[in-house]
């Protein structure tokens, strides 16, 4: 007995000498702090459960579209559907009126976004490249239009326009309103007062800031005016950049809700538009219809549908140019100075 | 040569004019204008009038005093609500963010796909999704209940003000996080501008990872954490979260109705607005207060200087050691003494 104790003591003491604790305390711990597996393995536990908190909703949300009614109030599912309808798609589909309203908010993003990207990019350049009088004075006035909330703004807007359109009525027609038409958006765009366009001017100037002095010099020496320069060295140059505030500003016209309800008012319908009008359009669609076989009250299931397809423009938005929105912001920044 | 630099300030002012023009009357007519307008509307009553337009009337200050004292409260609360709101989220989306920028700047693997998770709210969010996701019966942003846990009820009672604010962050997270998406950019932009020398003499010097971090990180990113918190002041009041969202839609309802009929019409609404848009500012301020460049000049002593004050120091010290009291009383005397001589002088 001794012996055999004796000899599982020194196997004991052979695998303790052997085994190599300073490595493994090496491997876990790392020799700085943050080469550890342990910390490595931290680090991806707070991301991937972060990474859930973020899409949550969205899984949610697709799972939920896929529902059929008796599922919805079945209180044994709770994330997959037990049969897989397509049946709250067929409905959104319809009650969004898709073609016809993705057609008009795909036009009158593309619009405003083309308009807001030039006016920016003019504006960006400005700053970038010429030293005026009070130059940092309007650079500060650039912040400050962001800063001010957009209903502080609004009313006196609202004035503005209707006087407009009450000029404009006695030279064109008598029925002329700015209201109910992309007039006031547009101009607004035009003048450089559109979404966020501080940001976009922002993103502008910290790119236009890091092409180097010397190029424009250059180009001046061999006799090349303002406009050409603007054109040949830094249109032709900033292509990357010009692709990723076009796309910022699509899906900030996209989303944007608050001026054009108040100045378009529905008229041309557009898909965030239709989206908050969602109930409303199923009435209406359902007491057309009179269908048996479709449950003829909302639920979740067709809102979250309807949530879904209106999401899809901007998901594959998204899925394509997924580089040019992140890494246009990342690498020029829009902190600057 | 001076004729050619005069020319230059002149070509830099006219062409800078010109590609700033349309951004510059943009800014005057639409933005700067009507910013001053909304505050003098909101001392008038605007009532449309027959022929289309509008009749403005001044009123004073009836539009503040209804909107301080009504009946029916609703100012008041609403933007109460809406600081509450403002000081409670803008610290957590301020510190998550920083967060995930520092680990996202990390070489770890799948970096840009946990990047584009985390970018993605920025995109597909808009009032209206918002509005689906919160809305009754679906409350999909509601990430499970909190309220009954253990530790808020041990929490709430010492402090229940502190853990109806805890809830209430947990219970909205999702949304909390979706407007991390341009400011965990912002700080991945803000983490590789830092200068990697900093950290490699720090490291020399024996310094760790928790030591930089505090010491040449977070100084680094002060003025980012600045414009992070701007911008999510700004962000956040422009979805329903907002507390005054219905207020703020208010002028789509009035627009919408009978202008003839309405009794407070815009004007009660500007007034309305000023009053935002002053609690606003006051945040960007108060922001911008927090996060400014301290400039503490110190002062430098040379070695010399040092050396000589410490050796007078010493002399001193050396003498009052061997004094006895009486040359000490002596020595105060003789100070007197000479004082009076001064007067008498006089």
């Amino acid at each position: 007995m001794e012996n055999k104790l004796k000899l599982i003591g020194s196997k004991l003491t052979n695998f303790y000498k052997k085994f190599n604790f300073k490595l493994i305390r090496k491997k876990l711990l790392g020799i700085k702090t943050t080469d550890g597996l342990l910390f490595k393995v931290l680090v991806y536990l707070i991301l991937i459960g972060i990474s859930y908190v973020f899409l949550f909703p969205l899984i949610k949300m697709v799972f939920m579209s896929f529902m059929s009614a008796t599922d919805l109030y079945d209180p044994e599912v709770d994330w997959l559907p037990k049969k897989f309808t397509f049946e709250a798609f067929k409905i959104a589909f319809q009650g969004l009126n898709l073609p016809k309203t993705l057609f008009n908010s795909v036009w009158y993003s593309t619009m405003l976004a083309g308009i807001q990207t030039l006016i920016a990019g003019l504006t960006g350049f400005a700053f970038a490249r010429y030293n005026f009088k009070f130059k940092h004075f309007w650079f500060a006035m650039v912040i400050f239009s962001f800063i001010i909330p957009v209903p502080a703004v609004m009313i006196p807007r609202i004035l503005m326009f209707t006087e407009i359109g009450n000029y404009l009525k006695g030279i064109i027609d008598p029925n002329f309103t700015m209201f109910k038409t992309i007039y006031p958006q547009l101009l607004m765009t035009l003048l450089g007062q559109g979404v966020n366009n501080a940001i976009l001017v922002l993103i502008f100037f910290n790119f236009f800031k890091m092409i180097p002095l010397s190029l424009d010099e250059a180009a001046r020496m061999d006799g090349a005016t303002s406009i050409q320069v603007f054109w040949h060295i830094f249109i032709k140059m900033s292509v990357p950049i010009i692709v990723t505030v076009f796309l910022f500003s699509f899906v900030w016209n996209w989303n944007e809700s608050y001026t054009t309800n108040i100045f378009l008012q529905s008229r041309v319908r557009l898909l965030p538009d239709q989206l908050s009008n969602f109930e409303d359009a199923f009435n209406t669609l359902m007491e057309k219809q009179n269908d048996d076989e479709v449950s003829s009250r909302i639920n979740e299931s067709y809102r979250m549908a309807a949530t879904f397809l209106s999401m899809v423009p901007l998901f594959i938005v998204y899925i394509f140019a997924q580089k040019q929105f992140i890494e246009g912001i990342e690498r020029t920044g829009i902190t600057g100075e | 040569m001076s004729r050619r630099r005069h020319n230059l300030t002149v070509i830099n002012n006219v062409n800078g004019y010109l590609f700033l023009l349309p951004w510059l009357i943009g800014f005057i007519v639409f933005t700067f204008g009507p910013f001053i307008y909304t505050f003098y509307l909101s001392f008038t009553s605007v009532e449309s009038n027959t022929s289309g337009g509008f009749d403005i009337d001044w009123l004073g200050i009836k539009n503040y005093n209804e909107l301080i004292d009504r009946d029916i409260p609703e100012f008041i609360p609403s933007i109460v609500n809406f600081v509450i709101m403002q000081a409670l989220y803008v610290p957590v989306i301020l510190v998550m963010s920083f967060i995930l920028g520092l680990l996202l700047n990390q070489e770890i693997k799948f970096r840009t796909s946990f990047r584009t998770i985390f970018f993605l709210p920025v995109i597909i969010l808009s009032g209206t999704v918002m509005n689906q996701f919160t809305s009754r019966g679906i409350g999909l942003t509601n990430f499970g209940e909190v309220n009954n846990n253990l530790i808020f009820k041990m929490i709430g009672n010492y402090t229940p003000f502190l853990t109806e604010g805890l809830q209430f962050i947990f219970n909205n997270f999702t949304m909390v996080l979706w407007f991390t998406g341009i400011p965990i950019v912002l700080f991945i932009n803000a983490l590789q501008k830092i200068d990697r020398q900093l950290f490699e003499a720090a490291q020399i010097d024996g310094a760790n990872w928790w030591q930089m971090l505090w010491k040449i990180t977070i100084p680094n990113i002060k003025s980012t954490a600045m414009i992070v918190s701007i911008y999510t002041i700004i962000n956040l009041g422009l979805y329903s979260i907002n507390a005054r969202y219905n207020g703020i839609m208010n002028i789509f309802d009035i627009l919408n109705r009978d202008l003839k009929n309405v009794t407070k019409g815009l004007g009660y609404a500007s007034a309305e607005a000023a009053l935002y848009s002053i609690v606003v500012l006051i945040f960007v301020l108060l922001v911008m207060v927090i996060f400014r460049e301290k400039y503490k000049p110190k002062k430098f002593e040379s070695l010399k200087e040092r050396q000589i004050k410490n050796l007078q120091r010493i002399q001193q010290r050396n003498i009052r050691n061997e004094m006895t009291i009486k040359q000490f009383l002596m020595q105060i005397k003789d100070k007197f003494s000479k004082k009076g001589d001064k007067h008498s002088g006089k």
